[in-house]
């Protein structure tokens, strides 16, 4: 059962300690910080995170985000430490999720970021990790999401994902005009909780427009399909880089899921 | 060589800066007859003028200086402290915090200085006045110690050889350290200096740089003054005012090194070089990292 589900970018900007003295847009890292927050209010069983990656695949649950990956300070703590047990959210001891960053294993760079955010949130509770390929079709994003669903336990959903690099000359890939068009309708669709039109998205042309999130974005749809009504809040939107991004917060507000599944 | 000591804090004025702090040292001469300047800021106005530039350009030093370095009309101690003492008042009335340097091997002069406020003697001429270190310690002043060779001051190198100029540099700044510690100076408050083109030939000025790790070693600060020596100049066939590119390319060398204060002409440049070496030695971030992490 999803009890609540929550979009975020996968920037690795969102590391502090990889923009360097500038924070760089630390509206974004407070948007998916307040984000995590409300997915984790109502201590949920188990948060499921996917994010885009090499393979579809489930990683170790105390997989950490791999900073040192992009570099960064040779001086600097290669990753948040996981906090002490002094929250309550912490209380509940995890042998899954080590104090010691170095002990855990190595998360893609996109579900990588799940893991950051929920270390930053303080969470310590049971993790599932996904990462999903760019070259996984909807059928099996699709499937993912309500297997994910399909849990006994009360799940929350961390999604990882952007909408197109291609946003503009100065964008990483540079500019496609088809980018504001695909965007713009991934963002409606969000907004409006409209799972089906997140099904609709096309694989090739999110590939050509470098718009990563597309994969998980149809996990996210296919765990909320069925849900009799969404409460949906959009924290940030905007592509200050040439990427879009999205943080918002879904909420499944009727009884939960319905029966039906696609 | 013995096992190298780490570098510890260094204090200056009321300040402490830790090691990977790199401290750039802006030279403001009142002089008519300095090599480089050749007296722009003789006039007190224009070496006012210059402060106010320097420190605006990110200077965490100034070193006033009363006597070019290079033999010239006789500057006695009565003259060097007409040239430099009340313009070291004046500076401390406008800069209350700003680490104050006076280039002299005078102690008569030393001593004037610490009490209109100077924090530092720069000794460039290698300890030839042995009561200077008193002076320092009476104030709680630093010191310099640098390495002039067996020259006097204001002569220039003639057929000066070592059989191993470092080693002689690390004789002789050693030692000047340990008396000045013994004299009183605050051994944080000491530097040592090569001093290039100082009783040096170019070659022995290009070993020091190549070498300078060995300074380092030490324990000591290492101050570098490069700024538009002869020693770049002769290395690049360049006069005076076409010397930067080789003085900031000196700069990087020492400053990867290990040295930790640069005494030079030119602040903004060298800071931008400083802060470059800082960020490719990871002791401190870019200004701001985007590009790939969007």
């Amino acid at each position: 059962m999803i009890t609540s589900a929550v979009l975020c970018p996968g920037p690795p900007l969102l590391v502090r300690e990889l923009t360097g003295a500038d924070p760089v847009l630390p509206e974004l890292r407070e948007a998916c910080a307040d984000a995590v927050a409300t997915l984790l209010r109502d201590r949920p069983g188990a948060v499921a995170v996917a994010g885009p990656g090499p393979v579809t695949a489930p990683w170790p649950g105390n997989g950490r985000l791999n900073v040192s990956a992009f570099g960064g300070q040779p001086a600097a703590v290669p990753d948040a430490a996981v906090p002490d047990a002094t929250t309550p959210d912490a209380a509940v001891p995890d042998a899954a999720v080590p104090d010691n960053p170095a002990a855990r294993p190595a998360l893609p760079p996109g579900p990588g970021i799940g893991a950051y955010l929920l270390d930053q949130a303080g969470y310590r509770g049971e993790r599932l990790i996904w990462s999903v390929s760019a070259d996984e079709p909807v059928a099996g994003c699709r499937k993912l999401g309500a297997d994910l669903a399909g849990r006994d336990t009360s799940t929350a959903l961390l999604i990882i994902g952007d909408g197109s690099a291609r946003r503009g000359p100065r964008a990483p890939g540079h500019f496609d005009e088809r980018a504001v068009a695909f965007d713009a309708e991934a963002q409606r669709a969000v907004r409006a909780g409209d799972v089906r039109a997140l099904l609709d998205l096309d694989p090739g042309l999110a590939r050509d427009l470098m718009a990563t999130g597309r994969p998980a974005w149809q996990v996210l749809a296919g765990a909320l399909e069925g849900c009799t009504s969404l409460s949906v809040e959009v924290l940030y939107a905007g592509d200050p880089f040439g990427v879009a991004y999205l943080v918002a917060t879904l909420q499944p507000s009727g009884t939960g899921r319905s029966a039906i599944r696609g | 060589m013995t096992a190298s000591a780490a570098q510890q804090a260094l204090r200056l004025g009321r300040h402490s800066f830790v090691p990977a702090r790199r401290l750039v040292m802006g030279i403001v001469n009142r002089t008519p007859d300095s090599f480089y300047d050749r007296g722009a800021t003789w006039d007190t106005g224009a070496a006012m003028a210059r402060v106010h530039a320097v420190v605006d350009e990110g200077a965490d030093i100034l070193d006033i200086g009363g006597v070019a370095a290079a033999p010239g009309a006789p500057v006695d101690v009565a003259e060097e402290i007409r040239r430099t003492v009340p313009f070291v008042a004046a500076v401390r009335d406008a800069y209350p915090e700003l680490v104050i340097s006076v280039d002299t091997w005078r102690h008569e002069v030393g001593r004037e200085a610490c009490l209109a406020g100077a924090d530092l003697l720069n000794d460039t001429w290698g300890g030839q006045d042995p009561q200077l270190p008193a002076v320092a310690a009476e104030f709680g002043a630093g010191l310099i110690c640098a390495h002039a060779g067996d020259q006097a001051p204001r002569t220039r190198p003639f057929r000066v050889a070592y059989d191993d100029v470092m080693a002689d540099i690390l004789d002789r700044t050693l030692a000047q350290a340990a008396r000045a510690t013994a004299a009183g100076v605050d051994p944080a408050r000491i530097l040592i200096d090569a001093a290039h083109d100082f009783g040096k030939n170019t070659w022995q000025s290009l070993e020091v740089t190549r070498r300078l790790g060995e300074m380092v070693a030490t324990g000591w600060p290492v101050l570098v003054s490069l700024s538009n020596k002869d020693f770049i100049g002769e290395t690049l066939d360049a006069p005076p005012d076409r010397r930067l590119t080789g003085t900031l390319a000196t700069t990087a060398i020492c400053a990867w090194l290990g040295a930790r204060v640069f005494r030079v002409h030119q602040v903004r440049e060298t800071r931008e070089v400083l802060a470059m070496v800082s960020a490719i030695r990871g002791e401190r971030p870019p200004a701001r990292a985007v590009r790939g992490l969007a």
